[in-house]
């Protein structure tokens, strides 16, 4: 037997075993088919598969359809996401949380830029200055004026009350440490860059 | 449009599926009854054996689901046997899965044949069923949609996911092979 080389009628054939050929090509099927062993032939293997369908059970479709919930109960796709909107919000919620982090984070690192700054800026000085109405040593150290002048900082963490304290004499530095003993607290704001501070009075 | 046994013009799945979606129920079971034998042969036919019922109610319950989704490019019977298949797809994954973990056991492929055997009494069908056994899982499709199930090569290549020109080769190898099985029998 020939092989058909006609691979348009061949490739009918399944359709005219579904009858699913417009007139004209079925004719055409046909006609070729009375000529054609090759294509009989083939014919019939497709009818042979066709009709033994391998078992199928049979489908109760009633109770398929009992578990088809009914239309407006379905989420529609374009909204479903429940897990999706869940997912979208911890990512908002990470990124808030990032931004927010961040943000401190930056806030932080100004204000110890802003810090180190200060202490960068001109230090003060406590230097002791005489007092020309107390011609007295003695008195002059007692009532001495302590007076806070800005310095360059040898360092930038050094304290100012301590930048000139070698120069002093020991008595100046008990008078010193009296006056401070005197303070009600540190200065929390940046001080003034000078202060006079009268050795009698408290601040 | 076929005429319904009751003399009216036979609704077409797309009327059938807006009756459904403003809320007649009726319609879901017209469209469950018209397509389910079809995804059942289809499914017997790739070479499912078990739990083909429960496969084909899946089947429905998904494309039901997403119906919004079907926009009726294609047939919704090339529709569902798409969907069919996705979920054959994924149940073999998941049986390759369990097999890989579970020692497979002799009495298995007893079983997985046992029942259809019975089943196909006649020797005729034996041997189809036997060569269709030996193509390829694609080539089967192919062959099992385009002769038990009619469609066109177009449709085939979309539920498969393949190309028309792919489906035609592998129908043409197909059923080279189905013969020459046959004509050896």
């Amino acid at each position: 037997m020939n092989k058909c080389t006609d691979s348009d009628i061949q490739e009918m054939l399944p359709d005219l075993l579904h009858r699913a050929l417009a007139d004209g090509e079925r004719q055409r099927v046909e006609a070729h088919l009375a000529t054609c062993d090759s294509c009989q032939e083939d014919l019939e293997v497709l009818r042979t598969v066709k009709s033994a369908v391998v078992f199928a059970p049979s489908i109760d479709v009633d109770s398929v359809v009992r578990q088809i919930p009914p239309y407006r109960t379905i989420v529609p796709a374009t909204e479903r996401p429940a897990r999706t909107r869940v997912v979208s919000w911890l990512v908002a919620a990470s990124l808030a949380l990032v931004v927010l982090g961040g943000g401190s984070v930056l806030l932080q690192s100004n204000g110890s830029l802003a810090s180190r700054s200060r202490i960068q800026q001109p230090a003060l000085r406590i230097a002791k200055v005489p007092d020309a109405t107390k011609p007295s040593p003695a008195e002059s150290v007692a009532r001495s004026r302590t007076v806070v002048q800005p310095i360059i900082a040898p360092h930038p963490q050094a304290l100012a009350l301590a930048a000139d304290a070698d120069g002093l004499s020991d008595g100046s530095l008990v008078q010193l440490m009296n006056d401070m003993n005197g303070f009600d607290a540190l200065p929390a704001s940046e001080p003034d860059p000078v202060i006079s501070v009268d050795s009698g009075d408290s601040l | 449009m076929n005429p319904s046994p009751e003399g009216r013009p036979e609704e077409t799945d797309m009327e059938l599926i807006n009756r459904w979606r403003a809320g007649d129920g009726r319609a879901a079971t017209r469209l469950v009854g018209r397509h389910s034998q079809a995804l059942a042969r289809f499914a017997a036919s790739a070479g499912e054996r078990d739990g083909i019922e429960e496969l084909v109610q899946d089947t429905f319950v998904r494309a039901f689901a997403s119906l919004d989704s079907f926009r009726g490019a294609s047939t919704l019977r090339t529709w569902l046997f798409t969907i069919e298949r996705r979920l054959m797809l994924d149940r073999r994954r998941a049986e390759r899965r369990s097999r890989e973990t579970v020692p497979v056991e002799e009495s298995d492929h007893v079983s997985e044949y046992g029942a259809l055997d019975g089943l196909i009494a006649e020797e005729a069908q034996e041997r189809v069923r036997k060569s269709l056994d030996a193509l390829s899982p694609t080539q089967r499709e192919v062959f099992t949609l385009r002769v038990q199930q009619g469609l066109s090569y177009k449709e085939i290549a979309e539920v498969v996911g393949s190309t028309e020109g792919a489906a035609r080769v592998h129908y043409h190898n197909a059923i080279k092979t189905v013969k020459e099985f046959l004509k050896d029998e």
